[in-house]
């Protein structure tokens, strides 16, 4: 800890002596290479690396992706955090940033870092195999309540977005009691669903649209309070009997908190370009997001409703640390 | 027939001709140099694909896929350091091979026969794809781990010596890859609440510290006392494996070709564990003149077969329900995607041009393959050529840069170097190290299997006999971790197949 505020100290020694020279810097930014850390592999380095092309022609120099993955995206987080902060570090990040720290994981939270701009957000969707015969959430929660078995749900581990999400909706359904939360990794639910082991999974809807559409798999509601482009046919929780529930899983840029604003103010404007382009676009549609861009301010605040959220529902499992 | 026709078409443009060859090319490069592996390829070339249109970026993607899963067994059979993880079960014969001055019939026969293993699967794929996707589906947790077990307990098979020894050096691998954070109860283990040991220790870099380092050490030791052992040129001749010596491995191939499409279709599974599995099956059954871990033939076939045959294996899985067997094959999922070509069933139903394409564009690569390597084995060998205490140097440097590339991270240089020098404390110590390789190697797949099996079953151990995989896997586990005390009981010890396989 007091190496931390040492740090910090020595920081903003650093920045105040260099405040004159900021609009200087930040005329001629970037000069150099700019590094994104990605913090997970799949859809968030896909994303990420599709942005970080886009935004590179705005900036005139190369934004470069570099995968630190490990320790759920603490390894990267903590990366950036003792990055100079100058706007050459930024990180790619999520909601992880909330989950890892109130689960103990680092032990600097989302204020460790300034937000740039949130640049898109998928949403989780609740999927059974067709066997089941359940059709809609009523179906699932009314067979569930009547055979007094317990629902086998897949997630990915304990602690981790998906689960927390499973906790939350099945919470709202009167379902939490009855409830065997399977962990698996990311890509495998559509199989444990098909081969029976499971009765249900909540994954991102691109694994199961074409299984859905095949007839194997029905999705039956996804978390967001607004239905999904990819699957617009798909109620959200909300109609579906989860009153209220409204959880997505964003994903935006991130500098360390003592970088100049006129810097962020650059960066901001590149990824507002790239979110609108027509490949972005294009690429949302088949990978499995939506663009989703929000300015830095609006940005902030949404990262801090989101924080007290997890850390509110990690409580209540007793995963706060 | 239009399908195919069209396909043809997509695939046999010179853009796409072109972009398969120079993807195949860089999986080769990438695959053969110890440290560097075609998941970093992979992770370089995505972006390129981008703008490229569906063709090109298909074959690229594939061909540096295929490209290196078969590269990996150059640096194994040259240096006795795997190029990737999946190549670690072929240094065991290959490397022995090339100390006897049969590096390049080593080579030669490890690109033909992964040849053979690729396209294999391929028609395996072609076929049958419903099926073997149904036939994977029976793989829960419970059958999973019971296959795992099966693989862990070849670990008898590679340490006839001791088998003490061989458990000590396989239970050293399994803990070692518990440190980190566990994904299933979210918690850290074994991390002194470090955040830089969150991240584990990567099965990559822990490969090439066992592999690498205790060879570079050995190889500064020898020069310093002036025993240094300099092949000699004349022991560097171009020998190519005749048709006969292919001939006798014929069943072997074929054999382990389908084990190693089986494994590749059970997501969670892989290379790896295919190359193992394979080589204990060829050990067990063999008749050779050459002992295995002595340079037998047999030793190269089995593992290279598999190995490749994991590729068609795992495009089975990915292909038709969507699903990455591997993170190599993520990333190929992921250039799928951004191209608009969803996996899954009605990628079968919407685009069967587009799983043609596929087809070919992995027969093309497999002939890029056999041109460029059978070409360039002349030139490989010539690395023989170089003192063994400047190829160390080398090889230090290349391994120090491996590793910082896996993640990124200095974290990972500190523990080549920690681990190496453990291991070669290890080697000193007569306990084999391929046994370690097996724990890393199989550690975290067997403990999750394991763990979420238990979760489903609600704590009823009876999970893992319900199903017929499961209980024929674990009833082979059991007999093959008994058969050696039986033996000994009787006093009818078999044989010694040769000394320790220590380290190559």
């Amino acid at each position: 800890m007091s190496a931390m505020s040492l740090k910090s100290i020595l920081a903003a020694t650093v920045i105040t002596a260099g405040a004159g020279m900021t609009s200087v810097v930040a005329q001629t930014f970037p000069a150099k290479p700019v590094e994104m850390t990605v913090l997970f592999g799949g859809t968030a380095q896909t994303i990420g690396q599709l942005l970080a092309d886009l935004m590179s022609k705005e900036l005139g120099q190369p934004l470069v992706p570099v995968a630190r993955t490990g320790g759920g995206g603490s390894v990267g987080y903590q990366h950036v955090h003792s990055a100079s902060a100058d706007g050459y570090s930024i990180v790619w990040n999520s909601n992880s940033i909330s989950t890892n720290y109130h689960g103990g994981k680092i032990n600097f939270d989302y204020k460790a870092f300034k937000p740039i701009a949130k640049i898109s957000i998928e949403v989780p969707a609740l999927a059974v195999s067709a066997s089941s015969g359940w059709k809609t959430v009523a179906d699932m929660v009314k067979d569930i309540k009547t055979s007094g078995k317990k629902l086998k749900i897949g997630a990915s581990g304990k602690g981790s977005f998906t689960h927390l999400t499973t906790v939350a909706l099945l919470d709202s359904l009167g379902l939490a009691e009855q409830t065997l939360h399977v962990p698996y990794d990311q890509g495998k639910a559509p199989v444990e669903l098909l081969a029976g082991r499971i009765d249900a999974a909540l994954q991102w809807p691109g694994q199961f649209l074409s299984h859905a559409k095949a007839g194997t798999i029905n999705i039956l509601c996804v978390t967001s309070n607004k239905r999904v482009s990819e699957a617009p046919d798909v109620p959200t929780c909300d109609e579906a009997g989860a009153k209220g529930l409204n959880i997505t899983m964003w994903r935006g840029l991130a500098a360390p908190a003592n970088t100049p604003d006129d810097v962020i103010a650059k960066l901001e404007a590149a990824a507002k370009k790239a979110v609108a382009s027509e490949a972005f676009v294009k690429a949302s549609k088949t990978v499995g997001f939506e663009p989703a861009y929000a300015d830095r301010k609006e940005f902030g605040n949404e990262i801090a409703a989101d924080d007290k959220q997890i850390a509110d529902l990690m409580k209540k499992l007793g995963l706060k640390q | 027939m239009d399908a195919v026709l069209n396909a043809f078409a997509l695939a046999l443009t010179p853009a796409a001709l072109l972009a398969t060859t120079v993807g195949t090319l860089l999986g080769l490069v990438f695959g053969a140099v110890p440290g560097l592996t075609f998941t970093v390829a992979l992770a370089l070339v995505l972006p390129l694909t981008f703008s490229l249109s569906v063709a090109p970026a298909v074959g690229m993607l594939l061909g540096t896929y295929i490209g290196g899963m078969t590269g990996g067994s150059v640096s194994s059979i040259l240096v006795g350091i795997p190029g990737t993880p999946s190549a670690a079960a072929t240094v065991l014969d290959g490397y022995p091979m090339a100390r006897q001055g049969k590096a390049s019939l080593a080579m030669g026969t490890a690109v033909i026969v992964s040849t053979f293993g690729g396209l294999f699967s391929l028609v395996i794929m072609m076929v049958s794809v419903d099926a073997v996707a149904k036939l994977a589906l029976k793989f829960g947790p419970a059958e999973i781990f019971a296959l795992v077990l099966f693989g862990l307990s070849t670990i008898c098979g590679l340490s006839e010596k001791s088998l003490l020894k061989g458990m000590i050096a396989g239970i050293l691998g399994l803990l070692v890859m518990t440190i980190g954070l566990d994904d299933i109860d979210g918690v850290q283990r074994l991390t002194f609440g470090t955040v830089t040991l969150q991240q584990g220790i990567s099965l990559l870099v822990a490969m090439i510290a066992m592999f690498a380092v205790p060879h570079v050490v050995e190889a500064f030791v020898d020069y310093y006392r002036g025993q240094e052992q300099r092949m000699r040129s004349a022991d560097v001749r171009m020998e190519l494996p005749r048709l006969a010596d292919l001939g006798k491995h014929f069943w072997l191939m074929v054999r382990c070709s389908i084990l190693g499409t089986g494994i590749g279709a059970i997501p969670g599974t892989g290379g790896p564990i295919a190359a193992f599995l394979a080589y204990s099956h060829a050990q067990k059954y063999s008749n050779e003149t050459v002992p295995y871990g002595k340079g037998a033939l047999g030793g190269i076939v089995a593992p290279e077969a598999a190995n490749n045959a994991v590729t068609g294996g795992a495009m089975i899985p990915m292909l038709s329900l969507g699903i990455p067997g591997d993170p190599a094959t993520a990333i190929i999922l992921s250039g799928l995607l951004i191209h608009g070509l969803a996996p899954g069933p009605m990628l079968f139903i919407e685009h069967i041009d587009k799983v043609y394409m596929i087809y070919v564009a992995v027969i093309i690569s497999y002939i890029a393959i056999l041109f460029i390597q059978l070409l360039g084995i002349r030139y490989f060998v010539q690395l023989l050529r170089i003192p063994a205490h400047m190829l160390a140097v080398g090889i230090i440097v290349m391994c120090g840069f491996g590793a910082y590339s896996v993640r990124n991270s200095v974290f990972d240089v500190y523990t080549l170097a920690v681990l190496g020098v453990a291991s070669w404390g290890l080697m000193r110590a007569n306990i084999p190290l391929t046994p370690i390789i097996l724990g890393l190697v199989l550690g975290p797949t067997l403990e999750r299997e394991f763990r979420t099996a238990l979760v489903l079953s609600e704590g009823s151990f009876a999970i893992f006999v319900s199903s017929f995989p499961a209980a024929l896997f674990l009833a082979l586990s059991a007999f093959v971790f008994i058969m050696p005390l039986i033996r000994a009981l009787r006093g009818r010890k078999k044989p010694a197949a040769g000394e320790s396989q220590t380290h190559a």
